[in-house]
């Protein structure tokens, strides 16, 4: 049973695909949901989580880092949600989200802009220019995204284990590509894996406590170990988070055990 | 009854995965072992199909640059004439790159993904970091050579009807998939795509007619219809139109030919 992703290009009929995904292999289905979690759990407005995961991080960013922690968030609040698979999920950015996690099959939705114009002039009733303007503006902003924070191109083919042109290939034969691929052996959840992605869920949930004032570490976990790498920035404020590990170890039971790395550089797994 | 383009960054996959499709669906293969048969159609050697394939001259290099194109020329057209017969996979010949608007054609693109560079550095008896660096410049070069050749990028997924990366999904179920796919009413030949097809054909064996003498031409066909497009100084404008038309109207399909002479440069030459 695998988590499967589905990217797109704004009104690249990616939502009905992964809708008629979910509906055939019966798995969840989710996009929206993750952001209310997120908002709910660390008491952030969903707008600012929306703004952080959609638009490309603004030149204050680099001293606020806001967009970094709202990312975080988002990324626990996501993780949390697969972690029992069987699950479609079709908002933003889920295959940089969920890197790391072997059973995911991403999959990536293309469409000719002439299709895409089409659509958003039906949908929000405005002209064909302004309809354009509105996608052009959309697929900047991912592309800057996607570069600032992963140093990628959103529409690079090799990020994706599918990807399909829905102008040539109908919604119907996208879904049973998908559904296909995702019985394949590569994306079956096993035990190691299953593991694997509740570790990944302990490593977010820890970065995402700790994010706000530590915004350079690092987090593994490995079987309830947490690691936590402090980068090559010394030991300053590691008094500071020593205490707020203290009580983030309080907090989840399910840490078997944690400890610090300072001065070592973050693998490159680490959340 | 389909063709199937497959491309791949990959060459040693590229052939892995078009001969299993091809041995699936019990389809004719369409790849380089077509070049002798082009070479001596087109009176030229193999060697230089073949060399054409791989590396553009330098632009400095004029004559090398003309044979070059016109080797170029002689593979799309005896593609093009073979992609008639229908029923086959092609690989390894670019076809991807210049044989567009034919609904029945599909286009396949494979990536090879992590575990290639890990089994060329094992091949190669190096670290995985040098393998990753030669096959980025690897990748540079033919990202370099199609653009050069057809001003396209090859790696752009809209190019292709689906892209597969083999990471996690193993060339088997990739060539399931992809025989699957083939067998969709919309990759099976009908009227309408067959003409596109055979309006590319005839234009390719103009193209390549033509170019034997003379550089800066585009060919269109439509039902037998021919437009040569080609950019002449003035002073020889005429003498260049006579003998355009008499070239390309002695070529077999060709029932009327038009020609736009113009002093602007063209994007591309097929």
């Amino acid at each position: 049973m695998a988590i499967i992703t589905i990217s797109r290009g704004s009104s690249s009929l990616g939502k009905t695909v992964a809708e008629q995904v979910a509906r055939r292999l019966d798995y969840r289905l989710i996009s929206r949901e993750v952001l209310l979690d997120a908002s709910t759990r660390f008491q952030i407005p969903e707008i600012k989580l929306e703004k952080a995961i959609h638009d490309a991080p603004g030149i204050l960013e680099r001293y606020r880092h806001s967009q970094q922690s709202y990312v975080a968030y988002i990324r626990s609040a996501l993780v949390e949600r697969v972690v029992d698979d069987n699950v479609v999920y079709h908002g933003l950015a889920g295959h940089l989200l969920l890197k790391g996690l072997g059973h995911v099959l991403k999959v990536r939705i293309n469409a000719e802009l002439k299709r895409r114009v089409a659509i958003v002039m039906e949908r929000d009733k405005i002209p064909e220019e302004a309809a354009r303007r509105r996608i052009l503006e959309d697929d900047r902003q991912r592309q800057k995204w996607t570069q600032s924070l992963y140093g990628q191109d959103p529409w690079d083919a090799s990020l994706y284990d599918l990807t399909i042109c829905i102008d040539t290939l109908s919604v119907d034969m996208a879904v049973d590509f998908i559904c296909r691929a995702a019985a394949a052996e590569g994306f079956q959840a096993t035990e190691s894996r299953r593991r694997k992605a509740q570790d990944m869920a302990m490593a977010c949930r820890v970065k995402a406590a700790l994010v706000d004032e530590f915004p350079q570490v690092g987090v593994t976990c490995d079987n309830g170990n947490v690691l936590v790498y402090t980068g090559s920035g010394g030991d300053r404020g590691s008094g500071k988070l020593a205490k707020k590990l203290r009580q983030i170890r309080d907090m989840e039971e399910k840490i078997f055990h944690l400890e610090t790395h300072p001065g070592v550089a973050l693998p490159p797994d680490a959340v | 009854m389909s063709i199937i383009m497959i491309s791949s960054d990959v060459p040693e996959m590229e052939n892995r995965i078009a001969e299993g499709v091809a041995e699936e669906k019990g389809y004719d293969r369409l790849d380089r072992r077509i070049l002798a048969d082009a070479a001596l159609r087109y009176g030229t050697r193999p060697e230089r199909l073949n060399e054409a394939l791989e590396s553009a001259p330098s632009l400095f290099r004029r004559l090398a640059l003309r044979r070059w194109r016109y080797a170029l020329a002689c593979i799309q057209a005896e593609v093009l004439d073979r992609m008639l017969a229908d029923n086959l996979v092609c690989w390894g010949l670019a076809a991807h790159l210049y044989v567009n608007g034919v609904s029945h054609a599909m286009k396949i693109r494979v990536l090879s993904g992590k575990e290639a560079d890990a089994k060329t550095a094992e091949q190669m008896g190096v670290p995985l970091h040098k393998s990753e660096r030669w096959r980025a410049a690897s990748s540079k070069r033919r990202k370099e050579w199609t653009m050069a050749a057809f001003q396209e990028e090859e790696a752009d997924p809209s190019r292709y009807d689906l892209v597969i990366r083999l990471d996690q999904i193993d060339p088997v179920e990739a060539v399931r998939t992809i025989v699957g796919a083939s067998e969709y009413r919309k990759f099976q030949s009908m009227t309408y795509s067959t003409k596109c097809l055979t309006d590319l054909a005839l234009a390719a064996k103009v193209h390549v007619a033509l170019s034997e003498s003379m550089t800066d031409v585009r060919v269109q066909a439509r039902d037998g219809s021919v437009v040569v497009s080609t950019r002449v100084p003035n002073r020889q404008k005429r003498k260049k139109v006579a003998a355009i038309k008499q070239v390309a109207g002695r070529v077999h399909g060709v029932s009327y030919v038009e020609v736009h002479a113009q002093k602007g440069f063209f994007k591309r030459t097929g």
